[in-house]
């Protein structure tokens, strides 16, 4: 399996619960506390791929998953769920990257959730 | 035209207190911001057309909350007044908390004002760093502010500052949040700027500390579901990494004033807030005019200007180059890069190791792991999901 596939699987099974739900799903897949450890001290089966590529076959999965939702919605005529409930914004509108961390932005699009 | 979403206005460079780890290094000084200043900096603001539709003014640099509340009753009225209707302003504080009352917090409440608490988790954490300038714990008097805050339900979210200590005591830092119905968590690191040098950074181990704090803290939230709403670096990571590929990105602390900073002499900078008022042999005081003298909109042709964005765009090509993070960082803070590595023309830092990379790699173990951590455990499958995979 492709780790796209593999991420995809995944995701179609995270992702109807909203960006709230997903965190709280992941954050509860935790090992356990004694036996984690970082990222490159017990490597997993795909942590052999490249961090980029496994962030490029994450983007993938996501977009794939997107496609889906909308065409599935736009055949039942109703809305689209829309990015995950992250609060995208298209364009060049909004700074995903690096906001000053001496403050926080929750403010402006945490209701987007 | 540059587009400014940010504004960091400092109106005293004062503070009550004085932090082990802050970078301010004017926090002795009463001075204080003069209202013609403030009307020079709105009024060019917005007539320059860089504030687009909506601008969020953080009040900061100093504590805010030593000022008093008529002080920003006058500095609200005046930029409303001079605001045009069709842009929305969303005030922020950034605080220690100490000084939070019953006024102070029917004032924030009256204006929406966005209130972000500086606390470092409990007492014995907390007071490691966080003192007053005898020496003294602030822990008592910013937990009473929060309890204020609280107790008149007025939101807020609180900014921790993590060293090695607190790294090792996740589940502590969780309770006291929860003891404290602290809803909102932003985590930071203990970091290099200007004259402080980070004690956590050279510490032998520190970003597999800062890994195994967030994926504890995470699971932890997890395991109590309505009551941590909010983990900023791991909301942030989650953000950045499930995104379509269309999605639109860009570094907004490596924008030309995206994010635009005063200090209270009307001195004006931007790219990192945390620039103004340090100084290096590279880029001078960071400085490009004077709102009390200078036209806004020329700041944007000046020379050092062009110096610093071509030195911070040599770096994000270095990062992109070699970065595998890249795609969820977009090339760093260029503050860390010149008080880490000595130059914005430069890529990986300690900080971005720990707060970006650190964090990328728990929210891919997790997603990675999911199938076969999650199986056979029911319990956590999220609200409205098939069965868990594998």
């Amino acid at each position: 399996m492709s780790l796209r596939q593999k991420y995809q699987t995944i995701l179609t099974q995270l992702a109807p619960a909203g960006a709230v739900g997903v965190s709280l799903a992941l954050g509860a897949a935790a090992p356990a506390v004694a036996s984690e450890q970082p990222a490159g001290a017990q490597p997993s089966a795909v942590e052999k791929e490249k961090v980029s590529e496994r962030l490029a076959a994450v983007r993938d999965a996501v977009t794939a998953i997107d496609q889906t939702r909308a065409d599935a919605a736009k055949a039942d005529g109703r809305l689209a769920w829309g990015n995950w409930g992250w609060g995208y914004r298209g364009g060049r509108g909004w700074p995903n990257w690096n906001n000053w961390h001496n403050w926080n932005n929750w403010g402006n699009w945490f209701r987007n959730w | 035209m540059p587009q400014i979403q940010l504004l960091v206005v400092q109106p005293t460079p004062f503070c009550n207190i004085d932090c082990r780890y802050c970078y301010l290094p004017e926090r002795t000084n009463k001075s204080v911001v003069a209202e013609e200043t403030l009307r020079n900096l709105f009024s060019q603001v917005f007539v320059s057309g860089w504030a687009g539709d909506g601008l969020s003014v953080v009040w900061h640099a100093g504590e805010p909350l030593v000022l008093p509340v008529a002080f920003y009753r006058r500095a609200f009225a005046l930029i409303d007044e001079l605001k045009p209707a069709e842009i929305t302003v969303r005030h922020s504080f950034q605080t220690n908390g100490t000084l939070i009352d019953d006024a102070w917090c029917e004032f924030i409440g009256e204006c929406g004002v966005n209130v972000g608490v500086s606390v470092d988790g409990p007492r014995h954490l907390h007071d490691l760093n966080r003192i007053t300038r005898s020496g003294r714990g602030t822990f008592d008097k910013t937990v009473a502010g929060i309890r204020r805050l609280k107790v008149r339900g007025v939101p807020f979210h609180v900014i921790s500052v993590l060293t090695p200590q607190s790294l090792a005591a996740p589940a502590e830092m969780f309770d006291f949040y929860l003891a404290e119905g602290i809803e909102h968590v932003c985590f930071n690191v203990e970091e290099s700027e200007g004259e402080h040098r980070s004690a956590s950074f050279a510490e032998i181990g520190i970003e597999d500390a800062y890994y195994r704090f967030l994926s504890e803290f995470w699971r932890l939230s997890a395991a109590h579901p309505g009551k941590i709403h909010f983990i900023r670096e791991i909301d942030e990571a989650q953000r950045n990494i499930f995104r379509p590929q269309n999605a639109g990105f860009f570094n907004q602390l490596a924008t030309p004033f995206a994010i635009t900073s005063m200090d209270w002499t009307g001195n004006i900078a931007t790219f990192s807030p945390e620039l103004l008022g340090l100084k290096s042999p590279l880029y001078g005081d960071f400085v490009l005019g004077n709102v009390n003298r200078d036209r806004l909109v020329e700041l944007a042709e000046r020379p050092l200007l062009s110096r610093m964005k071509a030195d911070i765009d040599a770096g994000i090509a270095l990062c992109r180059g070699r970065c595998e993070y890249f795609s969820v960082c977009g090339g760093g803070e260029p503050v860390n890069k010149l008080f880490e590595n000595g130059s914005f023309a430069t890529a990986e830092t300690t900080y971005c190791r720990m707060t970006k990379m650190r964090a990328t790699d728990l929210v891919l173990d997790r997603l990675e792991r999911f199938p076969e951590l999650m199986g056979g455990r029911e319990a956590a499958r999220p609200p409205g999901s098939a069965s868990p995979v594998g």
